[in-house]
């Protein structure tokens, strides 16, 4: 019963937020200058009337109440809206790009944690070797390194020096890229934590029973440092929000964030709103079973 | 470069267009290759409700006439127009042997339609004026449509290169269509808004044998790089801005060329509302004067760049030599506009310049131009909406944009009248006289007499120093070494009864 309520309270507390989320980003949006027909009208050719006529087909001349209520009712019941600029569905719109940003994202976390773990375990078990370097250096390279700035060299040397890669819809590069930056920020901290762990008694005992340094490191370290490694990775999950934003920009992968970041040039609302809604689901979803895995992986947290 | 039709004049045959009909449309002709073209976006699978510059649903839909390289109106779907010595009948001989992308033949009835749909049921869009004038239409055969206007209209036939005839059966056709069903050699794809569209070739076509591509696949991001997507490969064919220019002059594989209509520079005072003092036509004339023309179009498009004053460049039949020649601004006076200020009893010092225009560069070369004056200036630039609404307030005192090819003299002055569409770039101007001497122009048939009209309603432009034109660039468009058949058009056009699209051939690459 005690577990059901503590599931049942997550899940409010979940709900609440992302309806938080929207609400707010609904008022925000409202304060932006400019809507979707002075974008038409900057085009060059609707006159005043036509402006004020099109506004009223659109529902953009209601107060924000009633804006709020049409919109409110309308994802109620599931409706995600039209888009006002392209007149599509804007679950289409969405459903089209998700696909994208998550696959891309997914790419590139798999191949930062992977490589993250590879170089802590591995600069743990070889202390005098270049590994424990290796890990400072991928970590400065990430605080100090843009992705944009590094996608832009790539970009230079792969498709323009060499011609072996594409401009449009480069998936490998961005990829690589954005991994790197990942690795680079859970390395270190996984390094740190690995470290303390190997010096915890469970594991002096396992050394003094002459189990094998990599049995060691696997069995006995690592699920020491889970629970943080869990941690970071949830932070870091979230953040690639911002981090494939820009490399999608700069590659012209056709995922979440070029799709936002048209809209909110469009003033195109409907969209932008649905996309922070999948958003603030994915964020909040994500940290919610990063939690329930720590509590799975540390029972002293539920206890 | 706009060659508008006489009195009784007739649009047909003028051209050695490859327009042999069906004999040679069957689906056997080989296609190949995906050509991948980047210039302007898509806002719109309706395409009667497109809003501005266009360039890329001329793929899949045509007009009734077309926009020729020259600027002259070509036949298109319309092989000949017959319009009545009052102006007032436009009868248009539909082309034989046309078939919409579903197969069926495009009829005159199915014109009829298209032209009640833009009046009755589209808001925006220079046609919807246009067609508000039209007391009816009529499909006397299968054939024949005529037209009837309450009033003469002379930019008509330009405007029928945007008359978009699809099939009535096109899904959504009584609301927003989502699959448009037009005639032209590439049919509706996969349409991804922003990012792109893939428009497959149409084996039906009515020119023989065209398309010889395969397919297009259009770049619609508005914040790609075109410069390095040419260079490595990835765009065929691309707008480029002067900016990123350089590195692709030096590749051999790339080759630049402008496309024929001008985007013209200007510096507009706040005539819907003017402050003091820039209601006085003394103070205007003085910024007018501490403008450096020359130099500021040449920050813009260096060595390519024409300065004139006018919104046409020299070439184009509504350009007047003599206009140009007494272009009392074609050099900067500082003392003359000093001299006028003070005239005018004004000391710049006190005053505060509000100035508003995009976020470009050259604005801030004319502001240092201006402030040489002794005016404070304070300068808002702004992205593409924020300066639409701070226009629209008028609360400042000077604009300075620029506007883009259009297909007739016509959609520029209108953009002048009391109103019309987005005024704003213009100041807003409100002026009952400016407008009956457009509105006199538009209406009069012979095109010698309609040139007198339109130079007759810019003199008052100039006279009341509404805008001052500063010059005019071309924008450019570059193609890689494998596109053959593809020179840029008039305006951005990307498909026309004597060029464009349909005539392109892609290459094996080297």
């Amino acid at each position: 019963m005690k577990g059901v309520l503590v599931i049942g309270g997550a899940l409010l507390r979940a709900v609440g937020l992302v309806a938080a989320i929207a609400i707010v980003v609904f008022l925000l949006l409202r304060t932006v200058p400019g809507d979707v027909v002075d974008v038409m009208a900057a085009q060059g050719d609707l006159n005043a009337a036509q402006q004020a006529a099109l506004r009223a087909e659109l529902g953009l001349d209601g107060g924000l109440l009633h804006q709020f209520g049409h919109w409110a009712a309308a994802l109620s019941s599931g409706q995600l809206g039209q888009s006002l600029r392209f007149g599509r569905p804007v679950a289409e719109m969405v459903a089209t790009a998700l696909p994208v940003t998550l696959g891309f994202a997914a790419m590139a976390f798999a191949l930062g944690l992977v490589l993250a773990m590879a170089l802590a375990i591995g600069a743990v078990l070889l202390p005098r070797s270049m590994l424990p370097g290796l890990v400072e250096a991928i970590n400065l390279w990430s605080i100090a390194m843009p992705t944009f700035v590094a996608g832009m060299g790539a970009i230079l040397v792969f498709s323009l020096w060499l011609g072996w890669l594409p401009v449009i819809g480069n998936l490998p590069v961005p990829v690589v890229i954005l991994g790197l930056d990942i690795a680079g920020q859970l390395a270190k901290p996984l390094l740190e934590e690995l470290r303390e762990a190997m010096a915890a008694p469970h594991v002096r005992t396992a050394r003094a029973k002459g189990l094998h340094p990599v049995r060691i490191a696997l069995a006995h370290v690592l699920p020491a440092a889970l629970p943080v490694l869990l941690a970071l990775s949830s932070v870091t999950l979230a953040g690639l929000i911002g981090g494939t934003m820009t490399m999608e920009a700069l590659f012209g992968l056709p995922g979440l964030g070029s799709l936002v970041l048209n809209a909110v040039h469009g003033r195109d609302l409907p969209v932008v709103q649905a996309v922070v809604l999948v958003l603030a689901v994915g964020v909040v979803a994500i940290n919610a079973g990063a939690d329930a895995l720590r509590r799975l992986a540390d029972p002293r947290l539920t206890s | 470069m706009n060659r508008p039709l006489s009195r009784r004049a007739t649009l047909g045959g003028a051209l050695g267009l490859p327009f042999g009909l069906a004999a040679a449309r069957a689906a056997d002709v080989p296609r190949s290759g995906v050509l991948k073209y980047a210039t302007l976006g898509l806002d719109t699978s309706d395409p009667h409700r497109h809003t501005g510059a266009i360039g890329v649903q001329q793929a899949y839909v045509e007009g009734l006439t077309s926009i020729a390289a020259n600027g002259a109106v070509e036949p298109f779907l319309a092989e000949a127009i017959d319009i009545s010595a009052d102006g007032r009948t436009y009868t248009l001989r539909l082309r034989e042997g046309v078939r919409f992308h579903n197969d069926d033949p495009m009829t005159a009835a199915d014109v009829v339609a298209n032209l009640e749909r833009v009046k009755t049921k589209i808001r925006g869009g220079w046609l919807t004026s246009a067609m508000r004038q039209a007391e009816g239409f009529e499909a006397t055969d299968a054939r024949t449509v005529v037209i009837r206007l309450r009033e003469p209209y002379a930019p008509l036939p330009s405007l029928l290169s945007e008359m978009w005839i699809l099939s009535p059966k096109s899904p959504g056709w009584d609301d927003t269509i989502t699959l448009p069903i037009g005639t032209g050699p590439f049919t509706f794809g996969e349409w991804q808004p922003k990012v792109r569209f893939r428009a497959p070739a149409f084996a039906g076509y009515w020119q023989a044998e065209r398309p010889y591509l395969a397919a297009v696949e259009f770049d619609l991001r508005d914040e790609a790089d075109h410069a390095l997507a040419l260079r490595a490969g990835d765009l065929h064919v691309a707008s480029v801005t002067r900016d990123k220019l350089r590195p692709l002059l030096r590749d051999p594989s790339l080759s630049v060329r402008p496309i024929k209509d001008t985007t013209w520079y200007f510096t507009s005072f706040n005539n819907r509302s003017p402050r003091a003092p820039f209601d006085d036509i003394r103070v205007r004339q003085a910024i007018a004067y501490a403008i450096d023309k020359r130099a500021v179009m040449n920050f813009v498009a260096g060595q390519d760049a024409i300065v004139t004053n006018q919104m046409v460049i020299p070439g184009h039949v509504y350009f007047d030599q003599a206009t140009h020649d007494a272009d009392a601004h074609a050099r900067p006076d500082l003392d003359r506009a000093r001299a006028l200020l003070r005239e005018a009893g004004v000391n710049p010092a006190a005053r505060r310049l509000e100035v508003i225009s995009w976020q470009s560069a050259y604005p801030q070369v004319i502001i240092q131009m201006i402030k040489r004056l002794g005016f404070e200036v304070n300068h808002v630039a702004l992205d593409d909406v924020g300066a639409q609404r701070r226009l629209g307030q008028y609360d400042w005192d000077l604009a300075l944009f620029e506007s883009g090819p259009r297909a007739d003299i016509f959609l520029r002055y209108v953009r002048l009248m009391s109103d019309g569409p987005n005024p704003v770039l213009w100041g807003g101007i409100q002026d009952p006289e400016l407008d009956a001497l457009i509105n006199r122009a538009v209406a009069e048939p012979d095109e010698a007499r309609r040139k007198a009209g339109y130079l007759a309603a810019f003199r008052r432009v100039m006279e009341k120093y509404y805008f001052v034109v500063l010059g005019h660039e071309q924008s450019l468009i570059v193609n890689r070494a494998e596109v053959e058949g593809w020179e840029p058009g008039f305006t951005w056009s990307c498909h026309w009864a004597s060029g464009g699209l349909a005539g392109t051939r892609l290459r094996a690459r080297a």
